[in-house]
């Protein structure tokens, strides 16, 4: 299978050609906004953890500026933060796509650095439009794979199909990446099963085991599911975790890639099923998702969910035929024919496979028509790691 | 008839496929839509819920996918609603508001 993509220098392909403003704080957000309001293209991001947000932080933000749907990066930074803007674009500068950053203070103020951004958003723009869609092989996708809002019919007919997709993906050549920390507690034995080595097997069982410890604190109010998924039938976090990993399909798990403030690991060259390390709630570990390199992720639901991501588009597929019946103008695949006895299980993976070589190939989701572009950043504690023992 | 889905042969719940109504028989299918066995409900199962397609006395395990999605906290009969008033977690459980805004345990 073949798809349209941008070639990046580095030799990496992208399906968007997007211009990204990054606020590194979120104290200068409003003034990456105005620079890219009305800007074709251009999206404002920005992370919410202070000017001070630690290594993890900087890896994500990093991470997402060298994404390939990523044509061209501009940094805004008020001047006087522990993680400057002139720090992370050196880093994303060495992707090799053009890089640009603005200190406000530098510039002396609002106005002063909106007009210089938009006269360099304008230039980094007519580079990025001259480039043309050219043809490449389904070997290079990198998808992510993510539930959320899940009932009972995610583990019997959405995962499970997008399981067969990745499963076809894999056996061309492709990459998956699945992140769900706590939605493996219970389902560790199925997915060390998997591991292609003793090495991944132990990564699989320590990466489980950590984000256990976390959400197993005494006296918190911990909520790894949620009443939408109890009213769905889902009965325990085995029962959440057993449905959720099948959206990883059945090939052999090649690495658990670490995500930490040591480092993000990103998806190598040369196919294959991936777990990372991260955080379960969606627009986070999107975010993460596309920091590894992720073009584009999957969403598998049951109750239903509207929203997107800035950065790679969100297929939504969801098992519940009711569900799909009234946010259809949302749902990009039905797979609830599965359940109604309508269709196999291999037959929505494949029709799962030609939704991604179209969106690959430019086909806006139904989240992009409608504008989502949801762009939020997770870190760990580092004070709760330190407090649990949990070591990198 | 109306049905309820099994992930394998070896589990003792299976997932109504659409609402199945108290006293009136229904169909536990396998994922190849074979049919395992007629099962009658208790009560109502709404869609997406699980009922017991064999007796699982108090202490055993709850198996879905063929794997252990929990314990039995009180006896279950055939035919039963097999929820959080019933099983419990053996790793973590939820917050309690959850399950009382469903049925109390």
């Amino acid at each position: 299978m073949k798809f349209l993509g941008y070639e990046r220098p580095g030799g990496s392909v992208g399906i968007r050609n997007l211009i990204l403003v990054v606020s590194v704080a979120d104290c200068s957000e409003p003034v990456a906004r105005m620079i890219a309001q009305g800007e074709n293209g251009a999206k404002a991001v920005t992370q919410h953890y202070g000017c001070i947000p630690g290594q993890m932080v900087a890896n994500t933000l990093i991470g997402i500026g060298e994404n390939p749907n990523v044509a061209a990066v501009l940094l805004i930074g008020m001047g006087c933060e522990g993680m400057p803007a002139s720090a992370l674009g050196k880093m994303i500068k060495g992707s090799g796509k053009p890089v640009e950053w603005l200190s406000i203070q530098e510039q002396g103020g609002t106005h002063n650095t909106v007009t210089r951004g938009k006269q360099i958003l304008r230039s980094l723009s007519e580079k990025a439009s001259g480039l043309n869609r050219q043809e490449f092989d389904a070997s290079e996708l990198i998808v992510g794979v993510k539930c959320g809002g899940s009932d009972t019919t995610s583990g019997l007919a959405g995962n499970p199909a997008v399981g067969v997709f990745v499963d076809m993906l894999v056996d061309a050549g492709g990459s998956a990446i699945m992140m769900e920390p706590i939605e493996a507690v219970g389902a560790e034995e199925p997915l060390a099963a998997r591991a292609v080595n003793n090495k991944v097997r132990e990564k699989i069982y320590k990466m489980i085991g950590d984000e256990e410890k976390r959400w197993s604190v005494p006296g918190a109010q911990m909520e790894f599911m949620c009443r939408g998924n109890v009213e769905g039938g889902l009965t325990t976090i085995e029962e959440k975790s057993l449905g959720a990993i099948h959206k990883s399909g059945s090939r052999k798990i090649a690495d658990v890639l670490e995500n930490s403030d040591r480092c993000l690991e990103k998806v190598p060259k040369g196919g294959g099923v991936y777990l990372q390390d991260g955080t379960h709630m969606e627009p986070m570990a999107m975010s993460f998702m596309a920091a590894a390199g992720a073009h584009m992720v999957i969403f598998i639901t049951g109750c239903g969910g509207t929203f997107g991501h800035a950065i790679v588009p969100f297929i939504k597929v969801t098992g519940n035929p009711e569900t799909y019946r009234r946010m259809s103008g949302d749902m990009d695949v039905n797979a609830g024919t599965i359940l109604t006895g309508e269709e196999s299980m291999e037959s929505v993976g494949k029709r799962i496979f030609n939704e991604v070589i179209e969106v690959a190939s430019g086909k806006l989701t139904l989240g992009e028509a409608l504008g989502y572009d949801n762009f939020s950043v997770f870190r760990n504690d580092p004070r709760l790691d330190a407090l649990l023992n949990i070591s990198t | 008839m109306k049905r309820a889905l099994m992930m394998n042969d070896e589990d003792n719940v299976a997932t109504a496929l659409e609402q199945l109504e108290g006293g009136v028989p229904a169909t536990a299918i396998l994922p190849s839509q074979d049919v395992f066995k007629q099962v009658t409900p208790e009560k109502t199962i709404p869609s997406g819920h699980k009922l017991a397609v064999k007796e699982i006395p108090k202490g055993d395990h709850v198996v879905k996918y063929g794997l252990v999605i929990g314990n039995a906290i009180r006896d279950i009969s055939l035919g039963d609603h097999v929820h959080v008033h019933n099983v419990m977690s053996n790793r973590m459980q939820m917050p309690e508001v959850w399950y009382r805004e469903g049925v109390d345990r």
